[in-house]
């Protein structure tokens, strides 16, 4: 067998092996996605927040669509907040999204309309999602986590959608062309 | 670290298109779009990528496991172990050393699952085929390879498919298999002579 031929005769082999049992993949790809179908892949502890929705045009006009009723939704937060500055202590009436009570009980708050989940996620919860709560259905989204005294990068996820910009974060951080917002909790830049 | 979600893709084209890929919006698509689609829940962009490179992933599959009925079951089980995971995919990679990565992995597990559970062997033609009678001598003398590759140890043969089915380099061979370049070269060197032997020795048996 002169050098090289083996080589060929090989390849073939293997190709035409796969070439003749093609007919059980027919529909793979039909299947799989059936079986798929309503279901995401897998969040873990490792991914990054970059990583829960790609910058597709989708996501984009998604967020917009956030944005404007989240904007509305400001009117009924100025309510809200008024309403909370009257029962805690100052920390709380320059941060109401994220506040801090004397135990560290941080308050986490976002104006989401017509939104059937909000959850906050950030390296306090290793990005996975802590679900909000909207018991009065006033759209305003709310949820109470301790922690300890320390700068957290976070963001809301609104209906699957990402909403990183937080207009009561203490700063901001992009990355890959998505914003977190950043709060300090207890100490330094303080906003808790 | 660069995530699907980055702008400085490092696509490359699949390594065996399927020319039967369904018709939908997705077929055009490159494949950073369509893992991108994917990761948000698009379940059609992921059957695209399925599409692309099942017969891939199969071969690898049949050509690891040498038994038609697992390498399904773990075709299968792959491209839904990969969407699960595809948030840990970096385009550092390429896409194909990612997915070839985890059907090696369940091929292996399913070797070692067999060798526990033992099943009747599959019939020497592996893909069904023809009358012995009136199979002509190409044939036979793949299916003299193919009966060879399936009496390989696995670390011969594994290195072996994915060079000369997965026309892999050295060195994404070392990455899906887990050891080294100069191993791989090693490997399919030896592996290349071992099959030789078998198959010479199956044509002095068989006269």
């Amino acid at each position: 067998m002169v050098k090289g031929e083996f080589d060929e005769l090989l390849r073939d082999a293997l190709h035409n092996e796969v070439k003749d049992a093609a007919g059980s993949l027919q529909g793979l790809e039909a299947r799989i996605a059936s079986e798929l179908e309503g279901r995401l892949p897998r969040l873990r502890p490792s991914d990054r927040f970059r990583q829960l929705l790609a910058p597709t045009r989708a996501g984009r006009i998604g967020q917009l669509a956030v944005i404007g009723a989240t904007a509305a939704a400001f009117l009924f937060l100025g309510v809200f907040i008024a309403h909370r500055t009257s029962l805690l202590p100052g920390p709380e009436q320059l941060a109401p999204s994220l506040s801090a009570s004397a135990n560290r009980e941080v308050l986490f708050v976002v104006p989401a309309l017509d939104a059937k989940q909000v959850a906050v996620v950030g390296d306090f919860n290793g990005w996975e999602a802590t679900p909000l709560s909207d018991d009065n259905h006033d759209g305003i989204w709310t949820a109470n986590i301790p922690l300890s005294p320390g700068r957290y990068e976070y963001a809301f996820i609104i209906d699957g959608r990402w909403w990183g910009q937080d207009p009561l974060a203490d700063e901001y951080v992009s990355s890959f062309g998505q914003y977190s917002s950043v709060r300090y909790v207890g100490g330094g830049g303080d906003g808790a | 670290m660069i995530y699907v979600e980055s702008e400085t893709a490092r696509a490359k084209p699949c390594i065996l298109v399927t020319e039967e890929a369904n018709g939908s919006v997705y077929r055009g698509q490159d494949e950073v779009s369509l893992l991108r689609a994917s990761l948000n829940g698009e379940t059609e962009a992921w059957g695209e990528i399925v599409a692309r490179y099942k017969d891939a992933v199969f071969g690898l599959c049949l050509g690891f496991l040498r038994n038609r009925a697992d390498a399904e079951d773990v075709t299968h089980d792959a491209f839904i172990r990969a969407y699960d995971n595809l948030r840990r995919y970096r385009l550092e990679k390429r896409f194909s050393t990612w997915i070839f990565t985890i059907a090696a992995n369940l091929c292996r597990n399913r070797l070692r699952y067999r060798r526990n559970h033992p099943v009747v062997e599959s019939p020497p033609n592996l893909a069904g085929g023809s009358d012995p009678a009136v199979i002509v001598e190409r044939d036979d003398r793949w299916q003299r390879i193919r009966e060879g590759l399936s009496r390989l140890p696995y670390s011969y043969r594994a290195p072996l498919v994915l060079r000369f089915y997965n026309d892999l380099s050295y060195r994404e061979i070392g990455e899906i298999l887990s050891i080294p370049e100069g191993t791989v070269k090693t490997r399919i060197h030896r592996g290349k002579a071992m099959l030789k032997r078998e198959v010479e020795r199956e044509v002095i048996d068989h006269g």
